[in-house]
């Protein structure tokens, strides 16, 4: 490892450590940047998770409530963010379960007639706007009909570029699932593509 | 680089189907030979190529999303946070507090039963009763309080489980 890659190492691991002390002292300076540091990521996964804005909402506000009240628990060996979506997606999991019996697949059934509100970037062009806006509608359309398990994975690896390793700790899945996840969701969302290029 | 990024998977006896895994896995985690040995099926294979494409057009759509949280989910999202650890803060105050009071009595309890208990023998003595009278007498004053309170507690308690029911009889 050249001194580069080991100061940036070494500074991500005092941030962490520094977020594990200050969650244990429940320091609100502390919890308001990391709200704002980590809305938008925490807010995709939860839409990506959930598939319906409010519901998505709801679970964002809650998942800082638990941080807050479990902060103690981070120990700042990990990223803090592996942390953050594992406590969000434990807190979907579990009102699933209080509502039903239910693992993560039920939300892609319950959504099928849900919209999946996923609003596309600002391009260069007007050409390339419609051309990305249409396939942008078309992967949309697909999310919808894919489990949740699949988006999760997808969103995890091509979003917040995570490694196999952390999104199998998030997720809670052996290496492998992960893989056929990701493999298994690309592949269903393929024909949406190809769709949106005709 | 990890060597068993992908030998390790069931799906490898194909070579398309480990092409595929491959590219849709394609990530930091490929060593060098796996790459070589994808970049040289490809070359062969049109079948995988197109899904290459696919699947390279399917990660950039995905990664072209933008979702953003407004302002009036962070700031209030802030604000519940930051009433909670006030809650929680005098909760945990509260706590302290109920913690001190505990051995403060505790403490003072201790001191007075012992003096307590040196006046009712002192008592005795003068009186000329006998040791079990007097052990009884303090037994009697000294577990009063606490026997009334209980009782007090016990009646409150009887009477807002009562109150409580006959509300949700009511709606």
């Amino acid at each position: 490892m050249n001194a580069t890659a080991c100061y940036f190492v070494s500074a991500m691991a005092d941030e962490n450590s520094e977020i594990a002390r200050g969650l244990r002292r429940r320091d609100p300076d502390l919890l308001d940047h990391l709200i704002e540091k980590y809305q938008h990521r925490l807010l995709r996964y939860l839409l990506y998770l959930t598939g319906r804005r409010e519901m998505a909402e709801d679970f964002f506000q809650e998942t800082w409530i638990r941080v807050l009240e479990r902060g103690s628990q981070y120990d700042g060996r990990h990223e803090f963010s592996t942390w953050l979506f594992t406590i969000a997606r434990n807190l979907v999991i579990d009102d699933l379960r209080r509502k039903r019996p239910a693992s993560l697949d039920s939300l892609a059934d319950e959504d099928a007639a849900v919209p999946f509100d996923l609003p596309a970037t600002g391009q260069p062009s007007a050409f390339d706007a419609t051309v990305q806006h249409e396939q942008n509608e078309q992967i949309s359309a697909g999310m919808q009909h894919i489990s949740a398990e699949y988006r999760e994975s997808l969103l995890l690896r091509f979003h917040e570029g995570m490694s196999l390793e952390e999104i199998a700790t998030v997720t809670g899945a052996p290496l492998g699932t992960v893989k056929s996840r990701i493999y298994r969701g690309l592949t269903a969302l393929g024909p949406w593509v190809k769709g949106a290029r005709l | 680089m990890n060597p068993d990024f992908i030998n390790n998977d069931a799906m490898n006896s194909d070579p398309h189907q480990r092409a595929r895994l491959l590219i849709s896995l394609s990530g930091p985690e490929a060593s060098n030979p796996e790459r070589s040995w994808l970049a040289a099926h490809l070359e062969f294979c049109p079948s995988c190529r197109e899904f290459a494409d696919s699947t390279g057009q399917t990660i950039r759509s995905l990664r072209g999303f933008s979702i953003t949280a407004g302002a009036r989910l962070v700031s209030t999202t802030q604000l519940r946070v930051r009433q909670r650890a006030l809650d929680l803060q005098r909760r945990q105050e509260r706590f302290w507090m109920i913690c001190t009071c505990c051995t403060a009595v505790t403490f003072c309890s201790a001191i007075n039963a012992a003096v307590l208990w040196r006046g009712f023998a002192w008592m005795g003595q003068q009186a000329r009763l006998s040791a079990p009278l007097w052990e009884g007498g303090f037994l009697v004053i000294y577990l009063m309080p606490a026997v009334l309170v209980g009782i007090l507690l016990l009646a409150r308690g009887t009477f807002l489980a009562d109150y409580n029911g006959s509300s949700q009889d009511w709606s």
